[in-house]
């Protein structure tokens, strides 16, 4: 870093380029992806199990478990597919 | 932005509100190892100054964006203002529409371009450029004070907030989630900050959407939600935005539309969005111009659309809930806080693992907004004060290890808060308002700077330290005096709520005019030394070249156009 950032102010707009090393950090959205998609098995996992023993919930019967949690495996299933880190 | 959240009495948290499952904890786990996790894998990126303190400015705009709506919703600016929708009905949506969605615009339209092409660090950096050191010092100073202060205060408050709802150790949850957060920053920065933040958005709106879905469900729709409200509450009007602040006694908020649209949706909201660093700073990581430009206008859409994760559970808490909730001061057995509808409702539709989704996102807005506090806190101490006032020629890792020290001593400065804070409640509300002293005088300031070439050094610096002087005395007037609330607020019907809006506006016109007497009895600088500051000595970027559906000023008017229909239709 410059030592004396402050004198770097210009009027010219200034439009680095991303450096090289962004490209081969795992991204943000990958993290995402696989967060969602455990919870996403967990929540559907119990929803499953909740056909059984349902919960004492406000609108138990809508099964929110069930789909919420697909909707999260969904998710999550394809941010890992679409940011899975590549081997180059 | 926190301003309705009361602690519960910590002598009358009995029991627990929710209980948890071995699954829920599971998901808990789950998330503490995903951040950690994050923060180790991206030391490796955080090597050098700009790695640590501005992400490399690497980031994207939908990162920066996303990131920079996330580092504002903590854990409390959703329970506070779910409470706050349960007590005074849809009129808490105006902190988020006109208190939000016109200043966060402005900021990608008008400010961003100058912070980024001036290439500083921070917002206390850029009145450095501008104003001189002397500007930049007492700006600082008082941001990195009152950031800790606020981060311990959060906590307190958090970890309160988790005995009540779950029954959990006051100080386990201080020292779980502070210890976390401090691992995490300090390894990776605003990296790391960046990322889990990112993390965190997905989180909290996946947690807690479920909540409106299932009620709206429940009611039959919004117009079923209406007629149950009417029904359990005749005399209030809990449904319309404007219809009823003609009078200052005409809502129950006691606020005339004037504050709302001077104080809150001028000068409160300009100054929070477009000069509190703990939010700006995420997007000075933005990989480009147009990039810092887009992040704030893309942040503008999911901010519009937050009141229907926070709002309406408390609507719905008016329409659905069989007893009716009370203030903080008035619970009695039995009975239930305003603060409490948030986690009601969670636990009216979500069984277990979904419980433990809705806890976990609570749990990340908390850490999300710890994280922008600290990180801002570590840029502004080290940059802002240590390198120009103690040792200005260290080299940049000396600066990093600075940065990795300042966030674990931001850390133990909250924990020490939050203790303190423990033992004197009534310091919250002195430091609560304290935050605010500075944030009205500093609109003015930095406008004035970037608009208006011939405003001096002299003028900025006096006229924010007038600013503040001068919204401190106008506090310490209504705390000693309740009935200076009249002469400030304008009104013998105005509430408190109306004291902070007029106080900001007063303060933020006496800088204004502090700073123009003085500018002209100053000698301006040069017009050469104000390129890259200041609007008309200044050459921005064209966007002529881009197609329309490629520039800011096109997402900019949806997001204005959306704003504007939802006024309409909510009026």
């Amino acid at each position: 870093m410059d030592d004396n950032l402050e004198s770097t102010a210009k009027g010219e707009p200034v439009d680095p380029e991303p450096s090289p090393r962004a490209h081969h950090m795992i991204p943000v959205w990958f993290f995402v992806g696989i967060i969602l998609l455990i919870y996403g098995l967990i929540i559907l996992g119990t929803g499953i199990y909740e056909f059984s023993s349902p919960p004492p919930t406000v609108l138990a019967k809508l099964h929110p478990a069930i789909w919420w949690g697909a909707l999260l495996t969904a998710i999550g299933g394809i941010y890992v597919y679409a940011y899975m880190p590549k081997k180059s | 932005m926190l301003a309705f959240f009361a602690l519960p009495d910590l002598a009358e948290a009995g029991k627990s509100l929710i209980l948890l499952h071995p699954v829920d904890m599971l998901i808990i786990g789950v998330y503490f190892a995903m951040v950690l996790g994050i923060g180790f894998y991206l030391r490796r990126y955080t090597r050098s100054g700009d790695d640590f303190f501005l992400a490399g400015r690497e980031m994207t705009a939908w990162v920066a964006g996303l990131s920079f709506v996330s580092a504002n919703l903590g854990a409390l600016e959703l329970m506070g203002w779910a409470a706050a929708s349960y007590q005074y009905g849809i009129l808490a949506t105006h902190w988020y529409w006109i208190g939000a969605i016109p200043a966060i615009l402005f900021l990608g339209l008008v400010l961003m371009p100058f912070y980024y092409i001036s290439r500083t660090h921070s917002v206390p950096g850029y009145l450095q450029l501008r104003y001189g050191e002397s500007t930049r010092g007492l700006s600082a100073l008082s941001f990195a004070f009152m950031t800790v202060l606020m981060s311990g205060i959060n906590m307190y408050a958090m970890a309160l907030v988790m005995k009540v709802v779950l029954g959990w150790n006051i100080h386990f949850s201080i020292w779980v989630s502070s210890i976390t957060v401090a691992v995490y920053v300090a390894l990776g920065g605003l990296f790391s900050a960046i990322f889990n933040e990112v993390l965190q958005f997905f989180l909290i709106w996946l947690g807690a959407m479920l909540i409106p879905i299932l009620g709206l469900v429940e009611t039959g729709g919004w117009s079923g939600l209406v007629a149950r409200i009417h029904q359990n509450f005749p005399q209030g009007d809990y449904t319309h935005l404007w219809r009823n602040m003609g009078h200052f006694a005409g809502n129950p908020m006691g606020i005339h539309w004037t504050g709302i649209v001077l104080g809150l949706g001028w000068v409160i909201s300009f100054g929070y969005w477009n000069t509190d660093f703990l939010v700006v700073q995420r997007i000075f990581a933005a990989k480009d111009i147009r990039a810092a430009k887009m992040a704030p206008i893309i942040g503008s859409y999911f901010k519009m659309a937050v009141p229907f994760i926070v709002i309406l559970p408390g609507l719905l808490g008016l329409a659905l809930l069989p007893f009716r909730l009370v203030p903080e001061s008035a619970v009695g057995v039995g009975q239930h806080s305003y603060n409490e509808v948030l986690p009601l409702m969670l636990a009216r539709y979500c069984g277990p693992g979904l419980l433990g989704l809705g806890i976990t996102a609570l749990i990340a807005g908390f850490m999300s907004g710890m994280a922008g506090n600290v990180s801002a806190f570590a840029t502004v101490w080290t940059y802002d004060l240590y390198r120009p006032f103690v040792n200005k020629r260290a080299s940049d890792q000396h600066y990093v290890k600075m940065g990795r020290w300042c966030t674990i001593l931001g850390v133990v400065v909250s924990i020490g808060t939050a203790y303190l804070v423990m033992h004197f409640g009534s310091i919250m509300d002195y430091v609560q308002a304290l935050f605010s002293f500075f944030i009205a005088p500093l609109l003015g300031t930095v406008l004035l700077g970037m608009l208006w070439k011939r405003t001096t050094s002299a003028g900025g610096f006096w006229g924010l330290l007038a600013g503040s002087v001068s919204s401190i005395t106008m506090f310490l007037l209504v705390k000693f005096n309740p009935r200076m609330l009249s002469v400030i607020a304008l009104s013998r019907d105005a509430k408190d709520m109306a004291e902070n809006m007029y106080r900001a506006l007063w303060s933020w016109l006496i800088c204004v005019i502090v700073t123009v007497v003085v500018s002209y009895c100053t000698k301006p600088k040069p017009v050469e030394q104000l390129t890259g500051l200041v609007y008309g000595c200044t050459k921005l970027p064209s966007e002529e070249h881009l197609p329309l559906w490629k520039r800011p000023i096109f997402w900019a008017g949806v997001s204005a156009v959306l704003f504007l229909i939802l006024q309409w239709v909510f009026w």
